[in-house]
């Protein structure tokens, strides 16, 4: 389906709704087994969780839904490319919740909202007020894809957006399985080791299998997680991932100071086999972040694929990201955003990169 | 708690017979003899120890090769990891240990309280809150020591003011200013917290708080290990004055001394300590109770002993702590929790049989 169907659909679904007056009222079940019913599909959403926040936008395809959003959200976005996208992003309030996620209630009212997104697995503190504020509230949970898509899922369905979401949740399916079944054919000696260092410069956290969208997307990808010895995220000394010996490394997109260098000039770091090989990558900042589950997660698995198997994987992923933007944001991707996306001055000399350069 | 330890001192006296005074030192000897020994297993421990494989022979004939090479290309990665990682690991420990003991002993004899130590004065927090102010504002390396030594210092200014009552300060009034500008830091640590931005600096905070030295380096060793030396060494050559100081006030005047002021030079020599530890390698507590503490039950209370022994001792511990931190489990474990999940058991079992014996 191209581009011009959803947006075709969407139109012809946004006319249908608004002709009656009064529109069927929404009901589902969040992710913590709550019932959640909406007079009318939401219009003005808050999302303290961060991902959801570009996610929102997404299904929208414009700002005009999302009311309120977490601090950190609104930092990607600004230093992404979603907010030379979407400027008017900017405008939007970020003091609805701190970046612990605990909700300021009052700044919450002020922006009116008739509907809250927040954490359903973080503890009643970051709960409680909400209810008690009388705050229609949402819960989701986070951790695995599935979860991703389901937050994603009911997002849709509270906007009453089902049209929009379908499609999303079939590309992940479809990309998914696509890469699933070529790694399933790859024998486990074939599998570089990887690992995912979730912070470096100031003291290396590694993340390890369990818990972790990052394990998903290695296992995905063709490779196996070098850091088996450790469950989530954790600190680790340069002398452990020198016992690691990874063969590939890949660096978080938060730290926006990070660079493949930080791997290069480290005296121990950089007797590993990735950085001898070259194979050290910094995860990419598109619409959000690559390293967890949002919308453009599809775009992260064949990145990964392509760094970790570059002999069974070559997915075109300068053409998918023009498809995928267009369909997400309705905007037309330059080579130079593009480039910049996947940090293509920065590591463009990594091995293996030369397929997400521009002919 | 604020009981007078002063008769429980030893003062250097000529009335001791010549016999009993040549046992002491005999016995003395052979303690810190037997602490040296200890001081360099743990040191051979922290060498040969690690999650990478070197067994004992290879990583001894790297580092001999490196003390008698000299211009020797570190080229290698098991060079690189014993040179690069692990000494500067064992010197900071080691440093850091022996610098932390020493202050706690300092304190504890000047106060003649054995449960002061460089938290209760507010030192620690304050440098504490120096440190993440630096991580909040992006500033490392010299920077952060500074803001961390120059806060320690700014708590340790403010407990003296509020201590400060007619121009004398009361041991009992700078143990509540203590602990008031110790709650003031503390506080202004949380805010920094909450302030800070979690997808860069509060993870940077939250481990640098827990205490690790996984992070040393030579670089870091060099910027610690100047204040370290000279905060350790300024006490030790003080370790006269400490028996002097531990004293009350009128007693300790009646025998020359000016109490305040050379109180005063203590603390700030315990303020650089802290400060120096604190700004590489985040908050380790306990060392400063434990180790004079065990040091005392062996050696007795005159702190021209006490002082360093509990810098050999504490040297050891520490190190002896940071290998289990690095070697236990492929993650680090938080040298600050270990210190206090050993600490506060050892601790509270010297505290018990401390005051049975009193009692009996």
């Amino acid at each position: 389906m191209g581009v011009r169907t959803y947006t075709f659909l969407a139109f012809s679904f946004s006319v249908l709704l608004s002709l009656p007056a009064i529109a069927e009222e929404i009901s589902f079940t969040d992710m913590i087994g709550r019932p959640v019913t909406l007079d009318k599909p939401a219009e003005r959403i808050a999302s303290i969780p961060i991902p959801l926040a570009s996610t929102i936008i997404a299904i929208d395809g414009s700002t005009k839904k999302l009311v309120g959003m977490n601090p950190l959200a609104k930092s990607a976005i600004e230093e992404g490319i979603l907010g030379q996208i979407f400027p008017e992003a900017k405008d939007i309030s970020s003091a609805i919740a701190g970046t612990d996620f605990i909700p300021n209630v009052e700044e919450l009212a002020s922006v009116n909202p008739d509907l809250v997104i927040q954490w359903g697995d973080i503890g009643d503190g970051a709960m409680a007020p909400l209810l008690n504020a009388g705050l229609k509230a949402m819960f989701v949970t986070y951790g695995t894809e599935e979860q991703g898509r389901q937050f994603m899922r009911i997002t849709a369905k509270a906007m009453n957006k089902e049209e929009r979401i379908n499609p999303l949740i079939d590309w992940r399916e479809k990309v998914q399985s696509d890469i699933q079944e070529k790694t399933d054919k790859i024998a486990n000696d074939q599998k570089p080791r990887t690992l995912y260092l979730q912070r470096a410069l100031t003291g290396l956290i590694a993340v390890g299998p369990g818990q972790s969208y990052m394990d998903f997307w290695i296992r995905l990808g063709g490779g196996v997680n070098a850091a088996k010895d450790i469950t989530g995220a954790k600190p680790v000394s340069p002398e452990q991932v020198a016992q690691w010996d990874p063969e590939v490394i890949f660096l978080n997109s938060f730290e926006g100071n990070l660079t493949t260098d930080f791997i290069y000039n480290d005296p121990v770091l950089s007797m590993t086999k990735a950085a001898k090989e070259k194979r050290v990558y910094k995860m990419p900042l598109g619409g959000y972040r690559w390293d967890p589950p949002n919308q453009e997660s599809p775009l992260t698995w064949m990145w990964v694929a392509n760094l970790l198997q570059p002999g069974v994987f070559k997915f075109d992923l300068r053409a998918e990201m023009q498809k995928a933007y267009k369909s997400l944001y309705g905007y037309d991707l330059t080579a130079s955003d593009i480039d910049e996306v996947l940090w293509v001055k920065m590591q463009g000399s990594s091995k293996n990169y030369a397929i997400f350069k521009a002919d | 708690m604020l009981t007078s330890r002063a008769e429980n001192i030893r003062l250097p006296t000529s009335l001791k017979t010549g016999e009993m005074e040549n046992r002491r030192l005999a016995k003395q000897a052979v303690a810190f003899l037997i602490l040296s020994v200890v001081l360099l297993g743990s040191i051979f421990f922290g060498l040969c120890a690690g999650r990478f494989s070197i067994t004992p022979a290879r990583a001894l004939e790297i580092v001999f090769n490196w003390l008698f090479t000299p211009g020797l290309l570190i080229n290698q990665i098991d060079e690189r990891i014993i040179l690069l990682v692990r000494i500067p690991r064992i010197i900071l420990a080691g440093f850091a240990g022996a610098g932390l003991a020493v202050a706690g002993a300092a304190l504890q004899a000047v106060f003649r309280n054995p449960l002061v130590s460089p938290q209760i004065l507010g030192i620690s927090p304050g440098a504490a809150f120096g440190g993440v102010l630096a991580i909040v504002l992006g500033w490392w390396g010299l920077a952060l020591l500074g803001l961390s030594f120059a806060s320690g210092l700014i708590a340790l200014v403010f407990v003296g003011l509020l201590a400060r009552i007619n121009g004398r300060s009361e041991i009992i009034t700078v143990i509540l200013a203590g602990i008031v500008i110790s709650a003031l830091f503390g506080a202004l640590v949380s805010l920094s917290q909450f302030l800070a931005d979690p997808n860069g600096s509060l993870p940077a905070i939250v481990y640098w708080l827990m205490g690790s030295m996984a992070s040393a380096t030579w670089q870091k060793l060099t910027l610690a290990a100047p204040g370290l030396i000279m905060g350790t060494l300024l006490i030790m050559a003080m370790r006269f004055r400490l028996n002097i100081l531990s004293l009350d006030d009128a007693e300790a005047r009646s025998l020359g001394a000016n109490p305040d002021i050379e109180r005063w030079i203590i603390f700030l020599a315990v303020t650089i300590i802290v400060g120096s530890q604190v700004s590489v390698s985040g908050v380790i507590g306990w060392i400063g109770l434990v180790i004079p503490h065990t040091v005392r039950m062996i050696m007795g209370q005159d702190n021209r002993v006490v002082i360093p022994a509990s810098a050999i001792l504490g040297a050891a511990f520490l190190i002896f702590a940071d290998t289990l931190a690095r070697t236990m489990t492929a993650a680090e474990i938080p040298l600050g929790a270990l210190t206090a999940l050993v600490g506060a058991p050892v601790f509270a079992v010297l505290l018990r049989s401390h005051y049975r014996e009193r009692m009996q």
